[in-house]
């Protein structure tokens, strides 16, 4: 009992630090996140005060330092392609300190302007790849890794300590008191270890200002407790089920050991092959090839060429102001065609990607640490759901910012400081809290039934425990 | 002695089915991971070149226009695929795979293939030099936590003793005979994945690298069997001894790449995306030498009507908007060299950090190596942006001499063919040699080596160690 109180405490210190340390680590990130948004606001509040003092001289006549008629905010196809272009900005979640998940990859912002969706989605931000390889310390990375070995450390030896000790001859002369001890003691256990994960999670959340009370936090957190519960709850019942096959301490190490490697390390690689073979990852290569060559057709007679080359130069564009009018609307209408040239490509490319995602989730049940990532990530809005939903947002708002500008172009109109007040803004919709529990949901029911399947087992088998190594 | 005891030490393994079982396990993984990285990696090589031949082909291809027009249609340029790369995937994935070459601008690699993946991907890519980092050890460590400590509760061990066994001698000859195991799996899997590079018609120089690989890795796994042998020596209980060898495992492998990446970072902070362009913009505003892109006309106007002594652009008897684009095209690479290396600079001190944390986890060490010999880390894709910058810089410097020579200024009815376009070479890229990417590897080839060494001494000098 002494040795186990050690182990105890020295496990839980651990656990402590790795859990503040990790949630530190999220909140770095969110913060960095939150500070680049701030920074890109300020950025477009900067220049629409710019705009707004040039627009009354321009509109009285004079000429204003730096403005030229290809950089004339009144020009609805400047001011919708270049000058008044605004950000649409995904917040991270309240939660999403807890996990880093893939926001380290997915762009949270796109500056909208009327020109194709390509020329802004493309936003990586930077960091060093060897970074990005090893991933992140958090919280959803000691959740998975090591939650289960703490947990493991801790029940181990729940059978194969008392042989060893031999005390388990004594318990097993009354063989049906003997299980109930066995399973009240990996009951006590689960409970303590599950206690403190949670207690640390709220406590490292509390000290580094995770907004536990945002709105939709709180089911959240709870969903998130849910989860973290149910994952330790089945490697306790994994680690009983081994015990239960009554062989020594140094075995059931082993044994548990190649557990928690198949769980969490070799049948996510090899789910990720199968699935990437299945329907593998569209090219980006390909669809760049496929890209060009389209566009070179749709742009044979030359004009978009024209285009992409006044745009860079509008000074060299012949015949002033109203050339430049003809000149936009003919630019809109060949960027259509070209749209329209490239959208079964596009079109093809995101298909495959939500099939493959599909089919990544629909057999997900093989590893509950595949289960438990996703869940988690989905939790904190770090997941794929919650930036595809950004996606479509983003899409939405581009629809709306050309409906406002295309018309103003094509009658030529000018635009003025009354106009800019009306340019449509972007708002971010979170995802409404029963869409992510149709995704979160599920995967509590995948933890859930091996762990009473592989617990029932475990019971089962500890009928037929015996004091002689097994 | 230490032959006899190694061999009895492989005799008595493969009769064991802990060995049996988790070799051929590890064996199956081995294999298909080299059969899964060598499928990826030609498909992934043939795209690639033959996306690089057809954009080659559309620049060829193009109809008569001006040439700076052709400047602004560009190309792209795709990362390439090492062949070393089905061992070792490195940081492919998280690097952009293409990077768009126009006139006016140094566009950032785009199309990160891990953005076009699931999250299941972040568990780790199976590769087999995930196989041979991650698994290898703990495969050793399976087979060896009861070296020592097994033979102790056994009682074995007095018996040795008391027959006048050295302990340097059962050291030597229980590594020996774990090493003998170990062959057994790799050379098999060595000559495999050796077959397969010869298929690729790969060059002497990746020979020379797959052999540097494999001494890298028999390195690391000699320092865990020797750690192993002596945790199991020292331990109190077989039981503590893997328990802790576990816990070096997972504090090597899984805790200390993260921990040292955040570390790095801290260390060495980068900028984010909107700082890095937002800098990058006012500098191309102000100028590269603090005269403004207008200045630098003004000032390249005078130097003109001077040097063909006459008094007005339009008598030059060179295009001065193609000359004065170029040049603005030249103090903008100055600013691009400025910033992107000072980014690729700081990215070069983080991974000098993450190369120090090998002081800690060997894996950071041999993680670091495998991936600069296999063609697949930072300083090697820095390497290759590097060489497509230029090409840019070639190809638009081409457009516009062109312009300059063959038309006069406000003439933009000048067209150019074919025979201009060919004028710019193919891009071929040669990858650095050998010898500068050991350079770079300095200090985890020599945190290795000491590992290597204190692990060997502290086997070979255990001297009295604990009978019962």
């Amino acid at each position: 009992m002494l040795s186990a109180e050690r182990t105890l405490r020295a496990v839980s210190l651990f656990f402590a630090l790795a859990v503040g340390y990790a949630v530190y680590n999220g909140v770095s990130w969110v913060r960095f996140q939150q500070q680049t948004l701030s920074d890109v606001a300020a950025e477009e509040r900067s220049r629409y005060e710019t705009i707004g003092a040039q627009i009354p001289l321009l509109e009285r006549g004079d000429s204003v330092a730096g403005v030229q008629p290809w950089t004339d905010p009144r020009f609805p196809q400047v001011a919708g392609g270049s000058l008044a272009t605004r950000y649409a900005a995904l917040p991270p979640a309240a939660l999403a300190s807890l996990a880093v998940g893939q926001s380290d990859l997915y762009p949270y912002y796109a500056r909208v302007s009327t020109r194709t969706k390509q020329t802004f989605i493309v936003n990586d931000e930077i960091e060093n790849p060897v970074n990005l390889m090893a991933g992140r310390f958090d919280l959803s990375f000691v959740v998975i890794y090591l939650y289960p070995l703490l947990i493991l450390a801790l029940a181990y030896n729940l059978v194969s300590a008392e042989r060893e000790q031999g005390t388990l001859a004594i318990l097993m002369s009354q063989p049906v008191r003997a299980r109930r001890v066995m399973v009240i003691k990996i009951l006590v256990r689960a409970v303590i270890v599950v206690s403190l994960a949670l207690g640390f999670t709220l406590l490292a959340a509390l000290v580094a200002g995770v907004p536990l009370l945002a709105p939709g936090s709180l089911p959240r957190l709870a969903l998130w407790a849910g989860i973290v519960t149910l994952y330790g709850v089945f490697w306790f019942s994994v680690a009983l089920a081994v015990n239960a096959l009554g062989k020594s301490s140094a075995t059931n190490a082993v044994i548990l050991l190649g557990a928690w490697l198949a769980v969490v390390v070799l049948v996510p690689a090899v789910y990720n092959v199968v699935v990437t073979t299945v329907i593998p990852s569209p090219s980006r290569i390909e669809m760049t090839q496929a890209l060009r060559e389209g566009t070179n057709a749709a742009q044979a007679r030359g004009e978009a060429l024209l285009q992409k080359y006044y745009i860079d130069h509008p000074e060299m564009m012949p015949g002033g102001d109203a050339d430049m009018e003809n000149f936009a609307a003919r630019s809109i209408a060949v960027q259509e065609e070209v749209e329209r040239d490239m959208a079964p490509t596009l079109a093809g490319f995101d298909q495959r990607l939500v099939e493959q995602q599909a089919l990544a989730d629909r057999y997900r049940f093989v590893s509950p640490a595949i289960v438990t990532q996703a869940a988690l990530y989905d939790v904190a809005g770090t997941g794929a759901g919650r930036y595809r939903h950004f996606q479509l947002l983003v899409d939405d708002y581009h629809t709306e910012w050309r409906s406002f500008f295309y018309p103003r172009i094509f009658a030529k109109d000018t635009l003025g400081v009354a106009d800019y007040e009306r340019l449509p803004r972007f708002e971010y919709r979170e995802e409404p809290l029963p869409a992510l529990m149709r995704r979160v949901i599920p995967g509590l029911g995948w933890l859930l039934v091996p762990t009473l399947a592989i617990g029932a087992l475990g019971i089962a088998g500890l009928r037929r425990v015996s004091p002689a190594e097994g | 002695m230490v032959m006899r005891i190694a061999r009895k030490e492989l005799t008595e393994m493969s009769r064991d089915g802990r060995f049996r079982w988790s070799a051929t396990i590890v064996f199956a993984l081995l294999i298909a991971s080299l059969a899964a990285g060598w499928r990826h990696h030609t498909d992934a090589r043939q795209e690639r070149d033959r996306a690089q031949q057809a954009m080659r082909e559309m620049w060829l291809a193009q109809e008569a226009k001006n040439p700076h027009s052709a400047a602004h249609y560009g190309t792209w340029a795709f990362k390439p695929q090492t062949p070393l790369s089905y061992l070792d995937r490195g940081v492919n994935s998280f690097v952009g795979q293409a990077a768009y070459l126009e006139a006016h601008r140094q566009n950032e690699f785009r199309y990160r293939p891990a953005m076009d993946a699931t999250a299941v991907a972040r568990f780790g890519e199976w590769t087999a030099a995930a196989v041979l980092q991650l698994l290898l050890p703990l495969l050793i460590i399976v087979l060896t936590f009861t070296a020592f400590a097994g033979e102790r509760e056994q009682g074995t061990l007095r018996q040795l003793a008391s027959i006048g066994v050295s302990t340097r001698d059962l050291a030597l000859g229980k590594g020996a005979g774990v090493a003998g195991a170990l062959a057994l799996l790799l050379v098999p899997a060595a000559l495999l994945g050796s077959a397969a590079l010869a298929l690729a018609s790969a060059g002497t120089a990746d020979v020379l690298r797959l052999g540097l690989m494999v001494l890298g890795y028999l390195a690391y796994f000699a320092i865990f069997i020797s750690i192993s042998l002596v945790v199991s020596a020292h331990a109190p209980s077989a039981r503590v001894a893997l328990v802790a060898l576990l816990g070096f495992w997972v504090l090597n492998t899984l805790v200390a790449p993260r921990a040292f990446s955040d570390i790095a970072r801290r260390v060495h902070p980068t900028p984010s995306a909107f700082q890095f362009a937002t800098a990058m913009g006012d500098d191309l505003r102000k100028g590269s030498d603090g005269h403004t892109p207008d200045a630098r006309a003004e000032q390249l106007r005078q130097e003109m009507l001077a040097q063909y002594g006459v008094t007005t652009v339009d008598s030059l008897p060179v295009n001065f908007d193609a000359v004065r684009m170029q040049r603005s095209e030249e103090d903008a690479n100055v600013v691009f060299d400025r910033h992107f290396g000072a980014l690729y600079d700081s990215y070069q001190r983080q991974n000098s950090v993450h190369q120090m944390g090998a002081l800690v986890a060997p894996f950071l060490a041999i993680r670091s190596l495998s991936m600069s010999l296999a063609g697949t880390d930072v300083e090697q894709h820095r390497a290759f942006a590097t060489e497509a910058e230029r090409y840019r810089r070639v190809l638009v410097k081409e457009m516009n001499d062109d312009m300059a020579r063959n038309s006069r200024t406000g003439d933009w009815e000048y067209k150019a063919g074919p025979e201009v376009w060919a004028q710019v070479p193919d891009f071929e890229y040669v990858p650095p040699n050998t010898a500068s990417l050991l350079r770079v590897q300095t200090a985890s080839i020599v945190l290795l080596a000491l590992w290597l060494a204190a692990s060997l001494f502290e086997l070979l000098t255990m001297g009295r160690i604990r009978l019962t």
